[in-house]
Parts: structure tokens; sequence; C-alpha cells
């Protein structure tokens, strides 16, 4: 393994590392807020940068071929979708809560 | 005898008035009413009974056998995994010769494979040219489910003038038009689209076939229908396109592989050529197989969003 392999090797290995760390962070934020709105702030969380982060270890432990280009393409997608998804689901939580009102007070005051 | 027929049609009919000569008024029953009061009492007697009566919370028995629940299931747990494990244990070795699996069944499919089907997939060669009947029998059962969901779910076609109203209470809530998902939409489904067609076109030389294209150009449906409305799918999906697209799919494959299966038995010539091994006009039926499985599934997941969402296309 030359110099520029390891490079490679261990910046793979970083962003790997960051997407599993992402991934820890949203299932313990998922399991712990009571609160539908908290919850899903975790799991989009999880859903963009956990993901990305992954997916570029994985194209940087890869090189460049044709799988690269697949993740490229699988980022894109899954940016586009699941930002569209949390938002819709917040927006119905938000009409169908009809409790919603309390949760959005100061507790501090 | 005139009198007496058309007596009876009447009765059937029943447009024969005769039968309420009391002047009994038929009337619709009203809703019941409650005072505000009895439903606070009601709420407060099921609160109380659950509270006191059988104090539920702090009852020591309950307790107890909170905790037997809990380490019987523990203890369940332990000996299914116990003995599943132990299964695994007996399971033959990999690559072992002698294990069941490895009979000439499997030898031919890979060996024969590419030569008598032309798939360059040998799931796709296997599940639509040795086993079609098998793949024809699954896309009868997603036809039968599409029947069965529409017998159970579907409204009819006489409005009464309440449920209109009712139909806008119940959707009231649904996000409409939302410009976010419309815009990702517009986007989206096209993309969508073009990969479900990508993926059952190359059936028979990439992964993927029927099946899996045929759900992607499902999904794509669901996510204009979430993004539109239903007036714009109207336009080109009514009961009429479902029925029309899945029976001329299925009888086209009965037929099709009928054909193919006869020649194929009786050692007659079929005088489908299988082409070049590779290129995307080869492999005899798998093709058209492949679209025709896509066509149905893909219609199968729309009705079924459709009938469960609002009962009509």
């Amino acid at each position: 393994m030359t110099g520029l392999e390891l490079i490679r090797f261990i910046l793979g290995c970083v962003f790997l590392g960051i997407g599993i760390i992402t991934y820890a962070i949203e299932i313990i934020g998922v399991f712990k807020q009571k609160v539908a709105l908290n919850r899903m702030h975790a799991a989009g969380m999880g859903d963009t940068l956990g993901l990305s982060s992954s997916l570029i270890g994985l194209m940087i432990l890869s090189g460049l071929n044709l799988n690269t280009v697949k993740m490229i393409f699988i980022i894109v997608f899954l940016w586009f979708t699941s930002p569209v998804c949390t938002h819709l689901l917040a927006q119905l939580e938000v009409t169908t809560d009809e409790e919603f009102d309390s949760y959005c007070e100061d507790k501090t005051k | 005898m005139k009198k007496l027929t058309n007596k009876l049609l009447d009765w059937l009919n029943a447009e024969d008035q005769s039968v309420f000569d009391d002047a009994m008024e038929l009337k619709m029953q009203e809703p019941k009413e409650e005072k505000e009061e009895t439903v606070q009492q009601r709420m407060r007697d099921r609160l109380h009974i659950k509270d006191e009566v059988y104090s539920e919370g702090e009852s020591k028995e309950v307790k107890v056998l909170r905790i037997i629940y809990r380490i019987l299931a523990i203890i369940l747990c332990g000996f299914i995994a116990y003995n599943l494990l132990i299964a695994v244990s007996w399971l033959p070795r990999t690559g072992e010769f002698d294990k069941p699996v490895n009979n000439e069944v499997s030898a031919r499919y890979i060996e024969k494979g590419l030569q008598e089907t032309g798939a360059v997939n040998i799931v796709t060669g296997m599940i639509l040219d040795y086993r079609a009947f098998d793949t024809f029998g699954e896309s009868n059962v997603l036809n039968i489910a599409t029947i069965t969901v529409l017998i159970l779910l579907r409204r009819n076609k006489k409005k009464l003038p309440n449920e209109i109203e009712e139909k806008e209470n119940d959707r009231l809530l649904e996000p409409k038009n939302d410009v976010i998902l419309q815009k990702a939409a517009t986007f989206l489904v096209p993309a969508i689209f073009l990969f479900g067609i990508y993926v059952i076109l190359n059936g028979h030389l990439s992964p993927g076939g029927g099946f899996s294209g045929g759900a992607i150009i499902g999904a794509g449906l669901i996510l204009y229908v979430s993004a539109f409305g239903f007036e714009k799918t109207e336009k080109f999906f009514t009961e009429k396109t479902q029925k029309v697209i899945s029976l001329s799919a299925l009888l086209f494959y009965c037929l099709a592989k009928s054909y193919s299966f006869f020649t194929g038995a009786n050692e007659l010539e079929s005088h489908i050529p299988l082409g070049k091994a590779g290129a995307i006009l080869s492999s005899g039926l798998i093709l058209p197989l492949n679209i025709c499985v896509g066509l149905v599934v893909a219609v199968t997941m729309y009705t079924f969003y459709c009938m469960f969402r609002k009962g009509e296309f």
C-alpha cells in the first residue's frame, strides 16, 4: 500500500465513521425524544448528513468507476426526496395534532 | 290475472303504497344526542373504574404478573433463538457436493441457460422461460388481489347528498396542492418512470425485471397522484384502463407461453428467434413477457393506492 492509497483509505474510513456516528445519534434521538417533530428532526439529520457522508466515504474507497456515478445519483435522489417527505410529515403532524400548542410553550418561564 | 301480476310487480318494485295503509311515516333515524354533562360523567366513571375499582397501577398481583410475563418472554425468546442456532449448525456445509440442493436441475440452468433461453441474467431466464407458468400464476394472484380490493373498497357511484360533505371533511386535513411536493414531483416523476422502464427492458440483461420495474412505475404513479391530485390522473387512468391493461397483459402472457410450451413439448420449431445474447432485442419471448408482468404489477400497485385512499379512480 503506497502513501497515496493509504491516505485515500484513511480519508474514506473517516467519512464512513462520520456517517456511522450520525446514524447512531439519529437512532438515539428517534427513541429518546417524546414529541413527533423532535423525532423527525433527528431522523432528517440522519437522512441527509449520515447518508451523504457514508456514501462519500464509499465513493472515496471505490475510486473512479461506474459505481461512483451511481452513488452520486443515489445522493441526488435521496436529497431530493427525503426533505420533501419530512416537510409533508411535519405539516401533517402540525395540522392534525390537537395538543400541538402545548408543546410550543416556553417552559423555562 | 293481469291485475295480479301488476300488483306483484308493484310490490317487488316497492311502488305499492297500500302496504303502508296506516300512513306510517318512514323517517330516518336521528343521530343520538347527548348532553355535555353525561359525556363528562361517563369519562369520569371510566377513569374511576380503571383507577379505583381495578386499581391497575398499584395492585400487587398485577406487578407480580408483569414480572412473570417478562421472565417468560425472555425464556421463550432464548428458547427459539437456541433452536434456530442448533438448526443452522445442522445445515450442510457450503460447497458440499452431496447436499440436496446440488441436483441436475440447477446445473442445467447454469450450464445451458444462456444457450436455451438467450437471457444473460440467469434468474430472468429461469422465471420467465423454464418456470414461466409459475410467474403466470403470480401475476394472476396480483390480478385476483386487485379484484378483491375493488369488490371490498370501491364506493357506489350513486352519491348521497351527505356524502359530498363527508368527503370534504375526511380529506380536509390532507395537505393539498403542496408547492414543494409539486416542484419535486415535476423533476422526480419522469426520472422514476424512465428508471422503471429501463429496469423492465433490461430484465434479461441485468438484475431487475418485470416485478421490480413495475413496482417502480407504480410508485411513480402514486407520487404523481399525491402531488397533483386525482383530477390529473383521471384523464389517463380510469377503471377501464385498469381492466384493459391487466386483462390484455395476462391474456398475451397466457397465449404466448402456451404456444412456446406446446411447441417445446412436441419438439416442433417455435419460429421465435433467440437473437444475439446481450442485445436488447434478444432472448425470444422474455422481453414481451417482462413488459406484461411489469404492466400488471404497476396497475395493481396504483389500484391498491387509489382504493385505500379514495375508493375510486
